[in-house]
């Protein structure tokens, strides 16, 4: 046991010091400041400028945290898909969770209700109720298994997309430009207090998935097997299952669709470090935030005027790695 | 105060010490207050059209400017020089481009907003989200609404702003003047019995037009014609087959799009020869920049489509 733990702890190192980097690169960069004058503010101890100052607390810091959390939530979604179904390719966004979280969202917001816990626990509700459906669909028979759950995520996905333009041409909400805006992965805009409310929200979630992660190892190698090794693996499956939900609907609620980001890190994470998930979960939740933060910077400073969603750059290069993906599993 | 100051300290000696120095500040008070008066003289109080009580300051000198119609108020009262920042689609006066820009109004660039440092934001109550404007105002930049919904409320705003940037006296002559060229107009259509029947579509695909509870709707009305669109819907949406149910007699296209789009969209509706728009050759576009801005120039948009519906009269 030892040998796994230094392990772990090299690998947490490591991707918490690229966690850290890309935090202060993130903080660094944006539509106002140049980096040179954010690096003389670092130097100089940063007491003299209060606009400054506003700028890289207040508005930037918020918004990496935010960035951070919503990576880690979504790639250790992933990789929980992943090994919970055995199949490489499930992600909250393809499978449809996200989308129904955002069905439900968007429900909350045109009824008014708060963010949270409001617009939280419609989301929730929104993607349990599709996790049951791409489960139900994806296991009829046991043949097409591994395909047809994929199939039906896909499906239910293409409903849920179906579903919001459908809300949104019923409703005359000037608030649909938000709207809009949201669903296709919004960062900007937190407060240090929306940040520190989906931050005690998923962290619980990423201990207890931690805990259960060597049981991740044994369902990977088959429920039966499993069993044999004395899991309650229906007990621990509806635990990874709700948990992951949870956190994803929250993050949905948060931030919008931040699509393939789930596919991208557990892959890339899976083919550098193997398939254990003790070091996957940890490496994972680091390497995941790392990864978003980079993405929104690239959204904050890419366009010349304004700001573009930080869902479209994770689609950008999200879907060719998952097109490079599919054709390297078939082989 | 002095009764809780005396139980906290037990040395009595040194109460009897601090009386002494308050009754000293007791005596230094008014003057405190006139140093103070000094130092908060910079802000008063003010009403803004949202019904909000805003803090801003009594001679602004930096000012971002949320919307465009907002800028096209500030450079008509002459106060450019004031200006610290406008929006993406600020493009009139042309000059107005230069300004530094803070992304578009309805997804405002809080970070570049800040860098700014304004010392007064303003903001269009329908539009501008909300969210932007409660964190300005986390960061102490007072944002004062403006809330234009129709020629009224468009021509307050003109006197509120103007108010704010110490510009009564301008923004007094730009709204008499305006409402000036507005009542010779609301005079010159009193006069005409026959009303045109508008479809006035501001979508295309979609075909969306404006219901009673747009400034539109009143543009129409005032110009001397009857919303065909009218209904509760501020902006509903309309298939092709209920416009030609409609008959229109005249169509009038504002949109995003111009020029090429204008004459597609044109001809699509001179599929239909029989529409009364059609047969006599009244299918329009106009500037929405015009109209869909609740600015200075809506007057002159108003006075366009007066000239529209009523070629006759206006010519005389």
């Amino acid at each position: 046991m030892p040998d796994i733990v230094k392990r772990i702890a090299a690998v947490s190192f490591l991707l918490l010091l690229i966690l850290v980097a890309a935090g202060l690169l993130g903080l660094s960069l944006g539509s106002s400041q140049s980096l040179p004058t954010v690096l003389e503010y670092f130097l100089s101890g940063g007491e003299k400028d209060p606009m400054l100052a506003n700028i890289i607390w207040r508005i930037r810091l918020p918004r990496v945290i935010l960035a951070a959390l919503a990576g880690s939530v979504l790639s250790l979604g992933g990789l929980v898909f992943q090994a919970l179904l055995r199949n490489p390719l499930a992600e909250p966004y393809i499978l449809g969770i996200s989308g129904g979280s955002a069905i439900g969202a968007i429900l909350g917001i045109l009824m008014g209700l708060a963010r949270f816990p409001g617009v939280c626990l419609c989301a929730f509700a929104g993607s349990l109720l599709t996790l049951l459906l791409v489960v139900v669909m994806g296991s009829g028979r046991a043949a097409l298994k591994k395909d047809s759950l994929l199939l039906s995520g896909v499906m239910i996905n293409a409903f849920c997309s179906s579903v919001i333009t459908f809300l949104l041409s019923l409703s005359q909400d000037s608030r649909i430009h938000n709207i809009l805006f949201w669903l296709m992965g919004d960062l900007s805009l937190p407060d240090l207090k929306q940040s520190g409310v989906l931050a005690l929200l998923v962290f619980p979630c990423f201990v207890l998935i931690f805990c259960l992660s060597h049981i991740m190892n044994l369902l990977l190698s088959g429920r039966e097997m499993a069993r044999t090794m004395g899991v309650n693996t229906g007990a621990v499956m509806l635990v990874l299952l709700i948990c992951t939900s949870l956190m994803v609907s929250a993050t949905v609620s948060y931030c919008g669709l931040l699509g393939f980001v789930g596919l991208v890190m557990p892959h890339l994470l899976r083919m550098i470090l193997g398939p254990d998930h003790r070091v996957l979960v940890p490496a994972c939740i680091l390497g995941g935030g790392a990864y978003m933060i980079l993405c929104d910077i690239l959204a904050r400073t890419l366009p010349e005027q304004g700001e573009m969603p930080t869902g479209v750059i994770t689609a950008i290069i999200g879907a060719p790695l998952f097109i490079f993906l599919l054709r390297r599993s078939k082989k | 105060m002095y009764q809780k100051n005396q139980l906290l300290l037990p040395d009595i000696g040194l109460t009897m010490n601090m009386k002494k120095k308050f009754s000293k500040q007791i005596f230094l008070l008014p003057l405190l207050f006139l140093f103070a008066a000094e130092s908060f003289a910079g802000f008063r109080e003010m009403q803004d059209q949202a019904g909000r009580t805003v803090q801003v300051p009594d001679n602004p000198q930096r000012v971002v400017a949320l919307a465009p119609s907002v800028t096209e108020i500030i450079f008509a009262l002459e106060q450019e020089k004031r200006l610290a920042g406008v929006t993406r689609f600020s493009d009139y006066p042309p000059r107005a481009q230069q300004w530094p820009k803070v992304g578009s109004y309805i997804q405002l660039d809080l970070e570049k907003i800040v860098a700014l440092k304004p010392d007064l934001c303003i903001a269009v109550k329908d539009g501008n989200p909300i969210e932007v404007v409660s964190r300005l105002e986390d960061f102490g930049i007072p944002v004062y609404a403006v809330n234009p919904v129709n020629l009224q409320t468009v021509m307050e705003a003109i006197r509120n702003i103007g108010n704010l940037l110490r510009a009564d006296a301008q923004a007094q002559f730009l709204s008499a003047q305006m409402e000036k060229r507005m009542n010779q107009i609301k005079k010159l259509t009193a006069e005409i019995p026959h009303k045109p029947g508008v479809f006035f579509q501001i979508g295309i695909n979609p075909i969306v037009a404006v219901g009673k509870d747009s400034f539109l709707h009143e543009l129409i009305l005032t110009a001397g014609g009857r919303n065909l669109s009218e209904g509760d819907i501020p902006y509903p949406r309309f298939s092709q087959e209920q416009v030609l149910a409609l008959s229109p007699e005249i169509i009038i296209i504002t949109s995003m799009a111009r020029g090429k789009i204008f004459q597609q969209v044109k001809k699509d509706w001179e599929k239909w020869p029989d529409m009364p728009a059609v047969k006599n050759g009244r299918i329009h576009i106009v500037d929405s920049d015009v109209l869909d801005r609740p600015g200075p120039r809506m007057v002159e948009g108003l006075e366009y489509l007066f000239r529209l519906f009523h070629p006759k009269a206006a010519g005389k």
